[in-house]
């Protein structure tokens, strides 16, 4: 192989592309998306909408209600204005008792109805038997309508109401349930108050100085959103820097081009060069999505939860990632007669980036569970997944990415080595597309 | 030293024999022009010189050397499907490709070829805005830079225009004289006859004729009656001698069985159509490549099967 065959096709490939307006377009677009998606996040966090959210209350135990309205008028007044600037920061919480009907079923219609025309955020049906005191194992399943408290709504995503009324509610039920017991728990109020439970990092000790590093604090960004937006944004820039092989390669066949190539250039040469190029386009436009993920963070607040060390491995599983799905991408151009045939397969190609995106959640809630740590050793997952592990709090045991990355550089190799064998045969083949068996017998017989 | 030795050299795909049992010799220096019907294996032979394709069996050396790949850095190669990156200005498009073959910048020899084939006001034009013609020309100096030991040409002259293909003839005749091989493909007889030095015909994948434009008329000798008739031969009845009349026109070709005596089918001739012309001659390359190539060598083939 003549090294200067392979920049060269490289070079052009590259500049090619990052001359077209796709890409271009593409770099302004990406960290609107991302940077400005996340300042836009930080602005709304910041800006609620401060609308009363009216809440009726069908109380058929008649003694929790009351208990309820009293924690929305404590919450009202201790967070609805900025104690500093005195301006509204949240919204109001108001509660209106319902007095159950004859008809419970006509009844709860009618709230909905009103749920729907937007005149209550939701309404709570207590039920009649819910001070009765439950074994809080069969608490969790299904239960009797009469002991359980329901919660009815329409808002859709995270629910701020609903996460709240969990303390207001069943402190309320506690207290009546204490009152019926005949303990005068209004005199001793503190006995209910919540303890504040804080987050931590571990603690760790510092390899040069053998001192005990204290534990910080933590909050969810730094166990959800860094590990995701992490993961995202590798698996976004291989899949762009990766599709548009197929059809690149798809077009110089297609027009012709590639038998001009070959007349100076063999086809591993051509293909290396072409992966190069695309290699060269994804470190250019990772540069800016890093660039504009630092801004997100920033503009969150939260710059020092950004686990530096991972940097050095999201290239190298960046390079990795991008040079194995290039090669595959040129391989399968190379069998495709037309760019409709490639577009086809386009799904086939993504799938080491589509598969990890459905094992994100799966992963971060069990970074170090057995599914977990199998999937992020599978050669084409272990960029996407290994990356989103180590970029967690916990991290991963030292030895996994190195596993993980050498399987990955392994299985990267056959990919391009195999790649080059149906790339060979294929890319001059017209006519009608070649049979998975026929692709097979090319990588293995050449 | 031959520029290309190619020995006993077999190409199949699938079912189908491309090229069967090849065996050829490019002396350095000439000019050697491939001919033979559409699929009778031509540019997968070029395809093979150039190392694109790989024999199934067989050998080909290039200046001695069986090395394939080394031999790409000093071919110049013009495929007969032509494509050209589009969006690519002249001048980058030559010199992308002048440096990947050659490692070096290669601006003044881009310019120097742009000027000699009038392309030089368009060196700063996208390709896609260029004639049919003018891409054509860029992608034969595409071939050209930087100068190749061996320029293989596959069909260069199909599609341009008179003048567009005597520039590229006369461009080709000069690297020649600067002692470049150029082989060729052509479906055109007079440019194989009046241009090549040698000339190869492959019939079905198989070599059947392969020479000088001389050696291969004298395998068939003078059998061949050109007349000028002015009213043409279509009224001429039977005679006897003539296997075959072809009319191209303003004259008429007799091909002559063998032993026949011309002058025997002349006195025959006159009797039935006025003459003003009779000459006899060797065969053209064009009734060569009718007799073996021809629907009638088919049926004689079919008939013989």
């Amino acid at each position: 192989m003549r090294v200067h065959k392979v920049l060269t096709i490289a070079r052009r490939d590259y500049i090619a592309t990052v001359r077209t307006k796709a890409f271009l377009f593409g770099l302004v677009v990406a960290p609107i998306l991302f940077g400005g998606g996340s300042i836009a996040m930080s602005l709304i966090k910041t800006k609620p909408d401060l609308k009363d959210r009216h809440i009726a209350i069908l109380d058929r135990t008649g003694l929790v209600g009351g208990a309820l309205a009293a924690a929305a008028r404590d919450k009202n007044e201790r967070d609805l204005f900025d104690r500093k600037t005195h301006r509204q920061i949240a919204p109001r919480y108001v509660f209106e008792a319902i007095a159950p009907a004859s008809d419970p079923k006509d009844q709860l219609l009618a709230l909905s109805d009103r749920v729907r025309r937007n005149q209550l955020a939701a309404f709570l049906e207590i039920g009649k038997d819910a001070l009765r005191p439950s074994n809080p194992i069969e608490a969790s399943e299904e239960t009797d309508p009469d002991t359980r408290v329901s919660y009815y709504t329409n808002a859709g995503g995270i629910d701020e109401l609903r996460n709240w009324l969990n303390g207001p509610i069943n402190d309320g039920v506690r207290l009546a349930r204490l009152r019926q017991l005949g303990i005068d728990i209004d005199r001793n109020r503190a006995l209910l108050a919540p303890v504040p439970i804080e987050g931590l990092s571990l603690l760790e000790r510092d390899e040069r100085t053998g001192q005990v590093r204290e534990a910080r604090k933590r909050n969810e960004l730094e166990g959800f959103f860094v590990p995701f937006s992490v993961a995202i944004i590798l698996a976004m820039i291989v899949m762009v820097g990766s599709a548009p092989m197929l059809q690149n390669v798809t077009q110089d066949k297609s027009q012709h081009i590639v038998e001009t190539l070959l007349g100076a250039a063999s086809p591993f040469e051509l293909m290396t060069g072409k992966v190069l190029g695309s290699a060269g386009v994804s470190v250019t436009s990772s540069l800016l999505y890093v660039i504009a993920g630092v801004l997100a963070v920033n503009a969150l607040g939260v710059a020092g939860l950004l686990p530096l060390g991972i940097v050095p491995w999201f290239y190298v599983y960046l390079l990795t990632d991008v040079i194995m799905l290039c090669a595959f991408a040129a391989a399968l151009g190379a069998c495709c007669a037309t760019p409709q045939d490639a577009q086809n397969l386009a799904i086939v190609l993504l799938t080491p980036c589509i598969v990890p995106m459905f094992m994100l959640v799966t992963v971060l809630r069990q970074p170090n569970g057995g599914l977990a740590t199998a999937m992020s050793l599978i050669p084409p997952f272990t960029p996407i997944l290994m990356l989103l592990r180590q970029a967690m709090p916990g991290g991963v045991p030292a030895w996994q990415p190195w596993v993980g990355l050498a399987g990955a550089l392994v299985f990267a190799a056959a990919t391009v080595w195999a790649a080059s064998r149906i790339f060979r045969v294929a890319i001059l083949m017209q006519g009608k597309p070649p049979r998975l068996a026929e692709i097979v017998r090319w990588a293995v017989k050449g | 030293m031959d520029a290309v030795e190619i020995s006993h050299v077999t190409k199949t795909f699938a079912s189908v024999t491309a090229v069967d049992d090849l065996s050829l010799t490019v002396p350095q220096g000439s000019i050697y022009g491939f001919i033979g019907p559409n699929g009778s294996g031509k540019t997968t032979t070029l395809r093979m010189i150039v190392n694109i394709f790989y024999p199934d069996r067989g050998e080909i050396r290039l200046f001695g050397d069986r090395r394939p790949e080394t031999g790409r850095d000093f071919i110049g190669y013009l495929p007969e499907e032509r494509g050209l990156y589009r969006k690519m200005t002249v001048q980058a498009l030559l010199e992308f490709y002048g440096e990947l073959r050659s490692g070096r910048g290669v601006e003044a020899e881009v310019a120097s070829w742009l000027e000699r084939l009038e392309l030089a006001g368009r060196a700063s034009d996208k390709i896609e805005t260029l004639s049919k013609g003018m891409s054509q020309k860029v992608q034969f100096i595409a071939a050209l830079i930087p100068e190749p030991k061996l320029l293989i040409l596959d069909e260069p002259f199909s599609g341009l225009d008179p003048v567009s293909a005597d520039a590229i003839r006369s461009a080709i005749l000069d690297l020649r004289r600067r002692g470049v091989t150029v082989i060729l493909s052509t479906h055109d007889m007079a440019v194989a006859e009046t241009l090549c030095d040698y000339i190869l015909m492959i019939f079905r994948g198989r070599k059947v004729l392969d020479g000088t434009l001389a050696s291969i008329q004298d395998r068939y000798g003078e059998d061949t009656i050109r007349v000028t008739a002015p009213g043409g031969l279509s009224g001429v009845e039977h005679l006897p001698g003539v296997e075959r009349v072809r009319d191209l026109g303003q004259v008429q070709e007799l091909r002559l069985t063998r032993g026949a005596d011309p002058q025997e089918v002349l006195r025959a001739l006159v009797t039935q159509a006025p003459v003003t012309g009779f000459s006899l001659v060797r065969p053209s390359l064009h009734d060569i490549f009718l007799r073996i190539a021809g629907p009638a060598a088919e049926e004689a083939n079919h008939a013989s099967a």
